[in-house]
C-alpha cells in the first residue's frame, strides 16, 4: 500500500485552480515537495491533513480517505506549519506536552514523549523559558517537535528552514535527514529552495501552478551530465581556442571552459586531450569537474546538457 | 551545489529496533544536537475524545491564570476574592452577632441571602468575562496556534465545545464559591443544624439554575466578541460596553416613559436580563427600578437568556468553521 496516493486531485478555489488533476503515488521516505511560493504545496498538504475537501479527486493517506476520514489522518501524522504558531507565553514543555495530549496522549506519556522529543529537536534548559523569548531557530525546533510528540508515522513539514540563518538551516535540515531516516517516519518537506531539498530527500515532486511537473527519486534530477567542465586561471579563451584546434568542441560558461563527452569517442580521451591542452598551454587549471544535473534545471525551458555545444 | 554523497535510505521499517546508540552528536560546528536516539511511542493514544478533554481542562486552568506567569493570574484570581470575600465578611459578622444574641438584628440591616448576592456577584462575573475571554480565545487567533490545533484529531466543532465549557466552567466557579460559603455560613451559624440545612436545601436548585444562566448569558456573550476580535484591548473594551451601555439606555428610557413597547428594551440590558431571571426562580421582588418599572412576565427574561445563548454559540461555532487556520 502506497503511503499516500493522489488520484486526479483537484482543488480549486474562488478563481484559482490551486491543484489541477494530481495524480501520484508514493512511498516512504524522506520526500521533497517543491514548487515556488502559491504552486499549490500548502494546499496539498492541508488536503492531506484532511483539513481541507478537495474539489474533485481524492487523496488517501496509509488508506485512509483524507476526507472521509481526516481525523484518523490526523492521529497517524505530524504536521509544522509554515508560519509562526506559538504562543508566546508558555514555555516548550508546557506547550508541546499540552499538544502531545491534543494528540492523545496521556497525562504522564504527554510529559514523557515531550522531555525526550524536546532533547531530540536540541532544546535543553531553555525548554522551560517562555517562548517569546526564543530564536527563531529555536522556535523552529519547538514547531518540529510538537509535530514529533506523538510519534506520528508521516511528518508533514511546510518550509522547515522558513527564516534560519545558514547555520541554523544546516541544523534543521541534518534533524529532518535523521527524523526520515533514523526514526523510520517517513516525511514530506515543503520547500521553494531546491538547494534544501537536494540535501535532504531522497524523493522529489515538484509542482508549479498546481501542475506535477515531476516525481521521480532524487537521484534521477541530479545524476551526472554528458558535460565537463575545466576551470583555468586565465587564458580560458585560449584553452577553448586549442581543444577546437584538437577537434573538441567547447562551449564558454564565465571562467569555465564546458565541453560535451558525448559523441567524442571515449569519455577518457577527452580528460587526456584536456589534460595535454592544459599542459602545452601551461595554464594553472583550478577544477576539472564532470557537471552534476542540478534541480534548477527542472525549471528552466533547457536543460543544461542539451547539445548545444558550438566552437567559439 | 553539489550534493554530498549520501547512503541509501534505510528502510521505513518500524518494527525493527534501532541499535543501542551512544550520545553522538551531529551536525555543525555552530550548534550541536545530541542523539540520544529515538524511542517510538507504543503506549495507549486515546484520540479524539481525550482531546476535547485535555482541551477543557487546559482552558480552565487558563481562565486563572494556572500553569501561566504570575501576571496572569492577578485578575482571574483576584474577581475571585472580591466574589467571595463580601459572602466571608457578611458569614462572620452574622456569626459574631448571633453569639452576641444581636442575630435577629443584623439579619434585618444585612440579610445575607443567595438572591441578593447575585446583583454583586454578576458585577464581578462582567469583569472576570471581559478580562478573560479575549484570554480563552483570542490568544489562539492572534499566535495562529489554531492551525496546531486542528491539524490534531480535534474538530473545529471540539474546539468550541471545549473553550466553551471551560470558560462556563470557569464563570460557575467564581458564583458558586460564594454561594457556598453563604450555604455553609447560614448552615452552621444556626443553633439547630439540621432544621437550617432543611430551610437552605431548597434554595440549592434556583441557586444553580440563576448560575447557569449568568454563565451561558456573560459567557457567550464574552467568548462570540472574542472570537471575532483576535485583538485583546479592543475585544475587552467591547465586551464592557455590551455589558454596561444597553443598561444605561434602558435605564434612561424606562424613566422618561411609562408603559408601551419601550418597557421591552429592559430586556437588551444583561444586568437587568440577570435580574428579572433571578427575580424569577428565586421569586422575589427584582432589585433594579428598571426590571420593576417594565414589569414584564418573568418567563420572558429566561427565553431570552436561552435564545441569546443559542444565537452567539451558533455564530461562534459558524466562525470557527471558516476561521483561517
Amino acid at each position: 500500500m502506497a503511503l499516500i496516493a493522489l488520484d486526479r486531485l483537484t482543488k480549486q478555489f474562488p478563481g484559482v485552480t490551486a491543484l489541477d488533476a494530481l495524480s501520484l503515488e508514493l512511498e516512504p521516505g524522506v520526500i521533497g515537495l517543491v514548487g515556488s511560493n502559491g504552486a499549490g504545496k500548502s494546499t496539498l498538504l492541508k488536503i492531506l491533513l484532511g483539513l481541507l475537501p478537495p474539489t474533485s479527486g481524492s487523496a488517501t493517506v496509509m488508506g485512509l480517505d483524507t476526507a472521509r476520514e481526516g481525523t484518523r489522518v490526523r492521529e497517524l501524522v505530524g504536521y509544522m506549519p509554515e508560519h509562526d504558531a506559538l504562543p508566546p507565553d508558555n514555555s516548550a514543555t508546557e506547550l508541546v506536552a499540552h499538544l502531545a495530549q491534543m494528540s492523545g496522549l496521556p497525562p504522564a506519556a504527554a510529559r514523557e514523549r515531550t522531555a525526550d522529543v524536546l532533547r531530540h529537536v536540541g532544546l535543553f534548559e531553555e525548554r522551560y523559558r517562555a517562548i517569546g523569548g526564543y530564536s527563531t531557530g529555536m522556535k523552529q525546533r519547538v514547531k518540529l517537535a510538537q509535530a514529533l510528540v506523538h510519534d506520528p508515522r508521516l511528518l508533514l513539514l511546510d518550509e522547515p528552514t522558513n527564516g534560519l540563518d545558514p547555520s541554523g538551516r544546516d541544523e534543521m535540515l541534518a534533524l529532518v535527514r535523521r527524523t526520515g531516516t533514523e526514526f523510520g517516519i517517513a516525511v514530506i518537506v515543503a520547500s521553494h529552495l531546491l538547494g534544501e531539498i537536494e540535501r535532504v530527500c531522497d524523493y522529489l515532486v515538484a509542482i508549479e501552478a498546481g501542475h506535477l511537473l515531476s516525481a521521480a527519486p532524487l537521484a534521477t534530477f541530479t545524476g551526472r551530465t554528458g558535460v565537463l567542465a575545466v576551470e583555468v586561471e586565465d587564458g580560458s579563451d585560449a584553452l577553448a581556442a586549442a581543444l577546437i584546434a584538437r577537434g573538441i568542441e567547447t562551449r564558454q560558461d564565465g571562467r569555465a571552459v564546458l565541453i560535451g563527452l558525448d559523441g567524442h569517442g571515449p569519455a577518457d580521451d577527452a580528460y587526456d586531450i584536456v589534460r595535454d591542452a592544459i599542459v602545452d598551454l601551461g595554464l594553472p587549471l583550478v577544477r576539472l569537474e564532470h557537471r552534476r544535473r542540478s534541480l534548477e534545471d527542472l525549471f528552466r525551458d533547457r536543460p543544461e546538457d542539451e547539445p548545444a555545444v558550438r566552437p567559439s | 551545489m553539489t550534493p554530498e554523497p549520501r547512503p541509501a535510505p534505510e528502510t521505513s521499517v518500524r518494527d525493527v529496533p534501532s541499535p543501542p546508540q551512544l550520545p553522538t552528536t551531529a551536525s555543525s560546528a555552530t550548534g550541536s544536537i545530541f542523539d540520544l536516539g529515538y524511542r517510538g511511542y507504543e503506549g495507549p493514544r486515546l484520540g479524539r475524545r481525550h482531546a476535547i478533554y485535555a482541551l477543557f481542562v487546559y482552558s480552565l486552568r487558563s481562565a486563572y491564570g494556572i500553569g501561566r506567569s504570575g501576571r496572569a493570574k492577578i485578575v482571574p484570581i483576584g474577581l475571585a476574592i472580591l466574589a467571595t470575600l463580601p459572602a466571608v465578611i457578611s458569614i462572620a459578622v452574622r456569626a459574631f452577632a448571633a453569639q452576641a444574641g444581636a442575630g435577629a438584628e443584623v439579619e434585618r440591616i444585612d440579610p445575607i441571602r443567595y438572591d441578593s448576592y447575585y446583583g454583586y456577584v454578576s458585577t464581578i462575573v462582567m469583569l472576570f468575562v471581559a478580562a478573560q475571554a479575549p484570554e480563552l480565545l483570542g490568544r489562539d487567533q492572534r499566535y495562529h496556534v489554531l492551525s496546531l490545533y486542528f491539524s490534531r484529531a480535534l474538530l473545529r466543532t471540539d474546539y468550541v465545545v471545549a473553550k466553551g465549557a471551560a470558560f462556563a466552567t470557569a464563570i460557575l466557579i467564581l458564583i458558586l464559591i460564594p454561594q457556598a460559603v453563604i450555604f455553609v455560613g447560614l448552615v452552621i451559624s444556626n443553633t439547630d443544624i439540621v432544621a437550617a440545612l432543611g430551610d437552605n436545601v431548597g434554595s440549592i436548585a434556583p441557586v444553580l439554575a440563576v448560575a447557569a444562566a449568568i454563565a451561558l448569558l456573560l459567557g457567550s456573550i464574552g467568548l462570540a466578541v472574542s472570537a471575532f476580535t483576535p485583538r485583546r484591548a479592543y475585544a475587552t473594551a467591547t465586551i464592557m460596553a455590551i455589558f454596561i451601555v444597553p443598561g444605561v439606555v434602558s435605564q434612561i428610557v424606562l424613566r422618561s416613559t411609562t408603559g408601551g413597547l419601550t418597557r421591552y428594551i429592559v430586556l437588551a440590558a444583561p444586568e437587568a436580563v440577570i435580574d428579572g431571571v433571578n427575580a424569577f426562580l428565586f421569586g422575589v421582588k427584582p432589585s433594579s427600578r428598571e426590571v420593576v418599572r417594565a414589569d414584564l412576565a418573568g418567563e420572558l427574561y429566561l427565553v431570552v437568556v436561552i435564545a441569546v445563548v443559542v444565537v452567539l454559540l451558533g455564530a461562534l461555532a459558524r466562525r470557527y468553521q471558516r476561521i483561517e487556520a
